[in-house]
């Protein structure tokens, strides 16, 4: 197995991509009582057009596909449900979609083995039946439902919609009542049978491990199949202007909430890291809880906490968000976009600089603790062609310059919406 | 995992907890007083205040700047409520020295002299709290007490328990109520939070790569703002079994409108037991119930029904009382009730198998084991232990009582469980 070390953590990650073209990362925890596993195939709600391999013609499924298949990947055919099962094992077992993969995992102390058999068990064997994948729909229904009932998700939602024409980032994960409807299992199973490929897929272990033997237990439970070769993904063309600035929507609130978006060109393949901490810097010295604005607004009554800063980023796709409640959104939306001229004009302050760089450099070294973080940190930057090692040791070269230059480039004002939704 | 306790005067409590597994450290205070309606909107302001600054760090920015230099340290100042008290909850969590490039700091040090100086040295001016800050934290108390019914879920299952408790201590939203904030006065309310630094329990953990705890008891004592502390007889409810001895058996149903796109159910069940031990057949009880995936909520109102997304049910220890909480369709809200009604009649009846019983207490104790591998689990649970007047459990105890529980005495609880309250919140 390959082994990355990362001094300033003190951790290893092992590394095997076996022939069938499934990647295995194992990071060893010493003294840690939890172990957790996390499978997961590079297929989320972004991927509803793409090539089968081996065919020629594109095809499109309905929204909210990769998310069901989720759901119904639990139920077997001989009657039993894996989660029920995994429970029964004392173990603590989940599944999740997001924009760009779906994974399956369980952690827990006692019965890994045992536990481990009925997860490989499980995503290998899909069993859909006309009337298993009728009855989810009540289920997914009632989900999509709570989601509705949660400003949060809806002022993010219409932000991504505010920002993007075509890309399908702008859709809800779940798909929609409507959409799932049209979900029949012959679509699972060509979408299973396209994206659930070892080649396609991660798994990524943390726990008190010995590597080579978790390895060989692997190994033993993987059913035979071969790589299936690239699945061509097509995504719509993406225009590099907004769709609009403002969106509001109206729901009971005691306070607005409200998403400010910026949309950034998709990122080049080496600049991920280097952007993605150039980001968070910027974000911290303009909005952070130590900064002028912060204080000003806070102090003026129209915000009462700092917004939450995302950078999410994918195949096709770039955004920066801030996320908080107001008295006053718009006036937040226009004292950042002021603060952000002043920034570019003024330059950043060394010294501030430096502070930030310090506390993002903790909050990485933070992500180190618990078994859950450090596995789904791995399998996420992992799909984005990422290593989270590399966060540690790129901040260091990380200088004013460059963020000031990254500021000027990313930052547009013309790239920025606001979405609002209040009373 | 060892809590070592040092009495460091009386009512004032350092716990030691050395580990090497994580890569912080974890301090923590807890300010323990009586939950009350009098004081409960007070306390809610005064968490809100001690976050804007100290003498030596009279700002905001300020502290933000101090905590960002000490390598991204965390803090917070939260408010719980546990049984009958409110509890001030301060937190800071660094990095350990270890994983800090070059350098000979001893950041713990630095955190523990730092929380003390937030809790017990406020910034003020003649005698009060920072009028402008007084002023400002009114109003953003004003706004979380409001911001309640945003989280519809959540709101729902603290109206239930308003509702369940009305006219108790626990029945009081942890963060007060809006018609007491006008009533407050600054100079009164500093004069009070003087009274609660005097009188209130405090218990000090730290949590980490750290000395023992000598060396620890003495960088409190010789800290500048907990030598000042005296002792004192800590005025609060230490928690037991309390027997709610309702007199009407009737249940109370409250329904309630708000733009709502799913209806949230929420069941209040009284627990009508008196020994301490029998607290965890309740344990299992509730994860039967609605504590996992294989539960009955779960199989039956989920599963199989298809009514719910959410389907689930919680035991609040400290109050003895489990919670269900379903999400529904609003016009689906009798189906979903007289399931859940049924499940609760079957436990009775001991329609669950052994096997349901076994895998109960596996989710318990899976649970329980995991407090081994969380920091501030490891806080929580030592600080529950502590707030327990009658017992020191140790987590391997808690397993072996937990595994002791038979399916006849989950039969004989549940004779003695009822519905108290059912709340729903509609469109």
């Amino acid at each position: 197995m390959q082994v990355i070390e990362n001094l300033k953590v003190k951790e290893k990650v092992y590394i095997e991509k076996l022939e069938n073209g499934l990647t295995i990362m194992i990071i060893p925890k010493k003294d840690i009582q939890k172990k957790y596993i996390i499978w997961g195939t590079k297929y989320g709600s972004n991927e509803s057009t793409f090539v089968v391999p081996g065919e020629t013609d594109p095809i499109e499924v309905p929204k909210g596909v990769a998310h069901f298949l989720e759901h119904k990947m639990f139920e077997q055919e001989n009657g039993t449900n894996s989660l029920d099962v995994l429970t029964s094992l004392g173990v603590n077992a989940n599944a999740y979609t997001t924009n760009d993969h779906t994974a399956y995992l369980f952690e827990g102390i006692d019965n890994f083995y045992e536990a481990l058999d009925e997860l490989m068990d499980y995503v290998q064997h899909p069993y859909f039946t006309d009337e298993n994948v009728e009855k989810e729909k009540g289920i997914i229904g009632q989900e999509i439902m709570m989601y509705d009932d949660y400003p949060e998700w809806k002022v993010y939602l219409n932000a991504l919609e505010a920002m993007y024409h075509e890309h399908p980032v702008k859709l809800d994960i779940t798909g929609t009542i409507e959409t799932i409807s049209h979900i029949d299992k012959d679509v699972l199973y060509k979408c299973y049978n396209t994206f659930y490929n070892p080649s396609n897929m991660v798994m990524v272990a943390c726990g008190d491990f010995l590597p080579e033997d978790l390895l060989e237990e692997i190994k033993k439970r993987l059913e035979k199949k071969e790589a299936n070769g690239e699945i061509k993904r097509i995504y719509p063309e993406e225009p590099e202007n907004i769709v609009k600035e403002k969106v509001e929507q109206k729901m009971q609130v005691s306070i607005p909430l409200y998403t400010i978006g910026i949309k950034v060109p998709p990122l080049e393949e080496t600049q991920k890291v280097k952007t993605h901490l150039g980001v968070e810097i910027l974000l911290d010295l303009i909005f952070g809880k130590s900064s002028e604005l912060y204080k000003r607004l806070y102090n003026e009554g129209v915000i009462y906490g700092a917004p939450g800063c995302d950078f999410e980023f994918a195949n096709g796709y770039a955004h920066i968000l801030l996320t908080g409640q107001a008295n006053d959104p718009e006036k937040v939306y226009e004292e950042f976009k002021k603060k952000v001229i002043e920034y570019k004009e003024k330059g950043i302050n060394k010294e501030d600089f430096e502070r930030i760089k310090r506390s993002i450099y903790g909050s990485f070294v933070k992500e180190y603790d618990d078994v859950a973080d450090i596995a789904r940190m791995f399998i996420s930057d992992t799909f984005k062609g990422i290593n989270s090692f590399d966060y540690l040791e790129e901040i260091d070269a990380i200088n004013v310059e460059y963020v000031e230059q990254l500021l000027k480039n990313l930052f547009k004002e013309e790239k920025m919406v606001i979405s609002i939704v209040k009373n | 995992m060892e809590d070592i306790k040092t009495q460091i005067n009386d009512g004032i409590k350092l716990h030691t907890i050395r580990t090497s597994k994580f890569k912080t450290n974890l301090i923590s205070m807890f300010f323990t007083t009586e939950l009350n309606k009098e004081n409960v909107t007070k306390n809610a302001l005064i968490s809100l205040l001690l976050r804007r600054g100290t003498k030596n760090i009279p700002s905001q920015d300020e502290l933000s700047k101090k905590l960002e230099n000490m390598y991204g340290a965390f803090f917070d100042c939260g408010l719980d409520k546990i049984g009958n008290n409110q509890v001030f909850k301060f937190y800071i969590e660094t990095i350990n020295d270890e994983y800090i490039p070059q350098s000979n700091e001893e950041m713990w040090k630095e955190a523990v002299n730092l929380l003390l100086e937030i809790a017990l040295n406020p910034y003020t001016e003649q005698e009060c709290f920072k009028e402008e800050y007084f002023e400002q934290e009114k109003k953003t108390l004003t706004q979380i007490i409001e911001g309640r019914k945003d989280n519809k879920a959540q709101y729902a299952l603290n109206r239930c328990i308003e509702e369940m408790y009305k006219d108790e201590p626990f029945g009081l939203y942890k963060f007060g109520n809006i018609e007491d904030i006008e009533k407050i006065d600054n100079k009164q309310l500093y004069e009070y939070y003087k009274n609660l630094i005097k009188n209130c329990k405090i218990d000090i953990f730290v949590s980490g790569n750290i000395p023992d705890s000598k060396e620890i008891e003495n960088l409190i004592k010789s800290n500048e703002n907990a030598c000042k502390l005296e002792g004192r007889q800590a005025k609060y409810n230490p928690v037991k079994i309390e027997n709610r001895n309702r007199k009407d058996n009737q249940e109370k149903i409250v329904e309630e409108s708000l733009e709502v796109t799913q209806g949230k159910l929420v069941l209040g069940l009284d627990i009508n037991i008196e020994k301490e031990d029998e607290k965890y057949i309740a344990v299992v009880y509730n994860s039967i119930l609605g504590g996992s995936a294989n539960s009955k909520m779960f199989q039956n109102v989920r599963e199989k029904a298809h009514l719910a997304y959410v389907a689930s049910s919680s035991y609040l220890r400290h109050k003895n009382t489990i919670f269900i909480n379903s999400g529904i369709e609003i016009a689906n809200y009798e189906k979903a009730l007289k399931i859940i009604k049924e499940q609760i009649k079957d436990m009775e009846n001991g329609n669950f198998s052994d096997n349901d019983l076994k895998e109960a207490k596996k989710v318990i104790t899976e649970g329980i084991k995991t407090v081994y591998d969380e920091q501030d689990s490891q806080i929580t649970y030592c600080f529950g232990q502590e707030m327990n007047e009658n017992e020191d459990v140790s987590l391997e105890q808690y397993m072996e009582k937990i595994e002791a529980v038979t399916k006849e005495d989950v039969i004989e609880i549940a004779k003695v469980i009822e519905v108290d309250t059912i709340y729903f919140l509609r469109d």
